[in-house]
């Protein structure tokens, strides 16, 4: 099998899967609870807080749990709006965002909250001159994600929260890291809430967390215990691994950086012999996302297609309905383009041998659906 | 009968007046080093008595442990009769090979109704009508008896175990080491604690000039310096930056120099805040350019805080053998590069001129660099403490 579907989701490390069995059977007692069995399992909870809070530099209570980024998204969007906004107020957004976050804006939107979009240039940036623009008074949330999960496309978080800053002191800043933990360096002085997905760092899923600035109040979206965003029982097994795979994450980024970028030349080398064939990738993208768009294969006929060789890669988000990748046609106001984008996504554990041996597999699945597409024209 | 360990001081003996402050001294560090493992301490004048049942472990601890002149392995007897003594004593010699034999008693209980010299007699009587074909040897026995007479209980012992000797860790103070990940620097590390300063380390660290395994290299040495002193605090400066605008400002043949006289300043720096009163490095006269005497009076002239520099007049060979007595040399010569040996130009200069040096590296903002550097430190405690918890995590 060659996985070539990252980006979607990770395979879970054997290492962190252990410690998810272990925490779960040695470790199975409520935290809350007063006997020696919840002592330890509170231990081992504060343990793996610890080392969240000190593997991103920030407080230990700034660290929430939550079920992955959706939820991370909603309780930072719709919690903030919640408790700043009223009527009228207004939330920024990207042009380049994640489903969810425009499900969350929409709903906020029917609410009475004015939703307005960040143009950005043709490589994807941000465009600094609009974000200025737009930022009012009015504003209590700009929300853009670190790296964009179609193409990879990274954005400049702290130009862009001195940029928020300077217009408006009060509006917060959240960004939704999911795609860029493990993948680029991070910091978390760059904004005020963040999201992340364990499912993405090869951690079990099912676990999310929120960073929140301490002095970022919002209001809770649950209900169940005071003083608590998220109630409920502790899910320590979760939390742990959560932790373990965080750690992982943050080890050698510049050396996994490094393999991976040679793995994306070696692919973007070999598909440039293919002329019809457009790779859209620019300098901002990172070298984990590779997208391409195939012209004149219909993308789900392609991955289904090479599913049958065992070779799995991504579509745009929106693909299955035959929709239009909207990065992509953002960025190159095509229609074609944007209509058959596949997703190939590294990983620092993708082996130059799978490479190798899916260009090879590419190759013959292109050849064959290309030749049928000449004779249908 | 039990077995025991008794500790003698060795040149503690010779400080008269703070005798009880270096003693002292001994005696925290042992019971610091022996907290995870189950032992009683007994201290007597001019000796320590430990009881354990992980006799090889305590033993192994106070190998490594400064201050200690000698150790014996003996016997506990829970009686002071002369016939038990007697009787566990030919016991024991069951098992020895010897032709001559002396038995010194020691009597601490002096309401004991006789005195040492006749219990010795007594003794020494029992064994050579009881042992065939030995004889006393007062000056130069094969075997030597002692036994000691306490209040309702006695020790035997024969076997002694050489100490490390020096001063107890800590009793001179602290001192900042230089740790590199060569050969040099563990030595004078090791050489320093031996007179009784307690060590923190300071590691220049270059990412991604220099890997990750250098400074895993550079935890694991002082991880090994640390079973001398219980623990050790290791600095680890990010000095990337420096390195970078060193290379850029400055003329190629004062690189090594002016990186050095940072390094300095740092250490200094940083000695300061954490109460260290010297810098302890490994450099060794006329090993590199950088260790010519001019260019360690280059070097030096950056700062006050004294340079101890234990290994100064070693030859290499001699670094050596006390690296792989103490156990260091194996991970010095792993071949992970560190901020020393990159960027190394092809001919450093050998005897560096102080006004150049003072000239050349005002091209960059050092002053704020270094200050940034010790303020932006990372500081790890070795051995690093598991929690049973670090699987997991």
């Amino acid at each position: 099998m060659i996985y070539l579907d990252y980006s979607s989701t990770t395979p879970v490390l054997k290492e962190i899967l252990e410690s998810f069995n272990k925490v779960s059977t040695d470790y199975f007692a409520n935290p809350n609870s007063l006997h020696s069995l919840g002592i330890k399992s509170h231990e081992l909870l504060l343990n793996a807080t610890k080392q969240i809070s000190s593997l991103l530099k920030i407080k230990e209570n700034e660290v929430i749990y939550t079920s992955g980024s959706t939820e991370s998204n909603n309780m930072a969007i719709i919690g903030l709006a919640l408790e700043k906004g009223k009527r009228g107020s207004h939330i920024l957004t990207s042009k380049l965002e994640h489903e969810s976050i425009y499900e969350i804006c929409s709903y906020l939107e029917k609410n009475g909250f004015i939703i307005d979009y960040v143009n950005n240039d043709e490589n994807g940036l941000i465009d600094f001159e609009d974000l200025k623009k737009k930022v009012t008074n009015d504003t209590i949330l700009v929300t853009i994600s670190a790296v964009n999960s179609e193409m990879g496309i990274r954005q400049p978080l702290k130009i862009i929260k001195q940029v928020i800053n300077k217009e408006n002191p009060n509006c917060i800043f959240h960004s939704d890291m999911t795609a860029a933990v493990g993948k680029i360096p991070i910091n978390l002085a760059d904004v005020d809430m963040a999201s992340f997905d364990s499912q993405k760092i090869y951690g079990v899923k099912g676990i999310g967390m929120l960073y929140k600035n301490t002095k970022v109040k919002i209001k809770p979206l649950f209900y169940g215990s005071k003083n608590e965003l998220r109630p409920g029982t502790p899910i320590v097994p979760l939390i742990a691994s959560f932790s373990k795979a965080l750690r992982i994450a943050l080890e050698d980024i510049p050396a996994k950086n490094e393999k991976v970028t040679k793995l994306n030349e070696k692919i973007c080398n070999k598909l440039k012999e293919y002329p019809k064939i457009l790779i859209n990738k620019n300098k901002n993208t990172i070298p984990y996302v590779l997208n391409i768009s195939l012209m004149d294969i219909k993308p789900e006929t392609f991955i289904h297609a090479l599913e049958k060789h065992e070779v799995y890669v991504g579509s745009n988000t929106a693909c299955a309905s035959g929709k239009m990748s909207p990065t992509v046609f953002n960025l190159y106001r095509d229609k074609v383009r944007a209509l058959t984008t596949i997703r190939i996504s590294l990983s620092y554990l993708t082996t130059t041998e799978e490479i190798d041996e899916f260009l090879t597999i590419f190759n013959n699945v292109y050849t064959k659906l290309s030749e049928l597409a000449d004779k249908a024209q | 009968m039990e077995k025991i360990i008794i500790i003698k001081y060795g040149e503690l003996t010779t400080k008269k007046d703070n005798i009880n402050y270096f003693i002292n001294a001994l005696r925290d560090n042992i019971k610091k080093s022996l907290k995870d493992i189950d032992n009683k301490i007994i201290y007597d004048h001019g000796r320590m008595f430990i009881e354990t049942s992980d006799y090889e472990n305590v033993l192994n601890i106070l190998k490594k442990t400064f201050g200690i002149h000698e150790i014996n392995i003996g016997y506990k007897l829970k009686t002071n009769s002369l016939e038990e003594i007697n009787a566990e004593l030919l016991n024991l010699l069951k098992d020895k090979e010897f032709k001559t034999f002396k038995v010194t008693t020691k009597r601490s209980d002096k309401s004991y109704p006789i005195n040492s010299m006749e219990i010795s007699k007594k003794v020494g009587g029992t064994i050579l009508k009881n042992i065939p074909n030995i004889e006393v040897d007062v000056h130069n026995p094969n075997l030597e008896i002692n036994i000691e007479i306490r209040k309702n209980e006695a020790y035997i012992y024969f076997e002694k175990i050489k100490g490390i000797g020096g001063y107890p860790v800590g009793t001179l103070g602290k001192g900042m080491l230089m740790l590199s990940g060569g050969i040099d620097s563990p030595v004078a590390g090791y050489l320093a604690m031996k007179r009784g300063i307690k060590l923190e380390c300071i590691y220049f660290d270059s990412p991604p000039h220099t890997s990750k395994e250098a400074l895993n290299k550079v935890k694991e040495l002082a991880s090994i310096l640390s079973t001398y002193q219980n623990d050790i605090k290791l600095h680890i400066i990010h000095f990337t930056e420096i390195q970078e605008q060193i290379y850029k400002n400055c003329p190629k043949e004062y690189m090594i120099t002016i990186m050095r006289r940072q390094m300095y300043r740092i250490a200094e720096l940083l000695a300061r805040r954490e109460n260290c009163k010297c810098i302890i490095n490994g450099e060794s006269i006329g090993q590199v350019a950088s260790q010519t005497l001019t260019s360690i009076s280059t070097i030096n002239e950056v700062i006050t805080t004294p340079v101890i520099r234990p290994v100064c007049c070693l030859d290499k060979l001699e670094i050596i053998d006390i690296a792989k007595k103490i156990d260091t040399y194996e991970t010095s010569i792993l071949p992970y590069e560190d901020c020393c040996t990159i960027f190394v130009p092809e001919h450093p200069v050998i005897n560096p001129e102080r006004k150049l040096a003072r000239t050349y590296e005002e091209a960059f903002d050092f002053r704020t660099l270094n200050l940034q550097s010790v303020k932006n430190k990372n500081t790890i405690k070795l051995p690093e403490e598991k929690s049973e918890f670090s699987n997991i995590l």
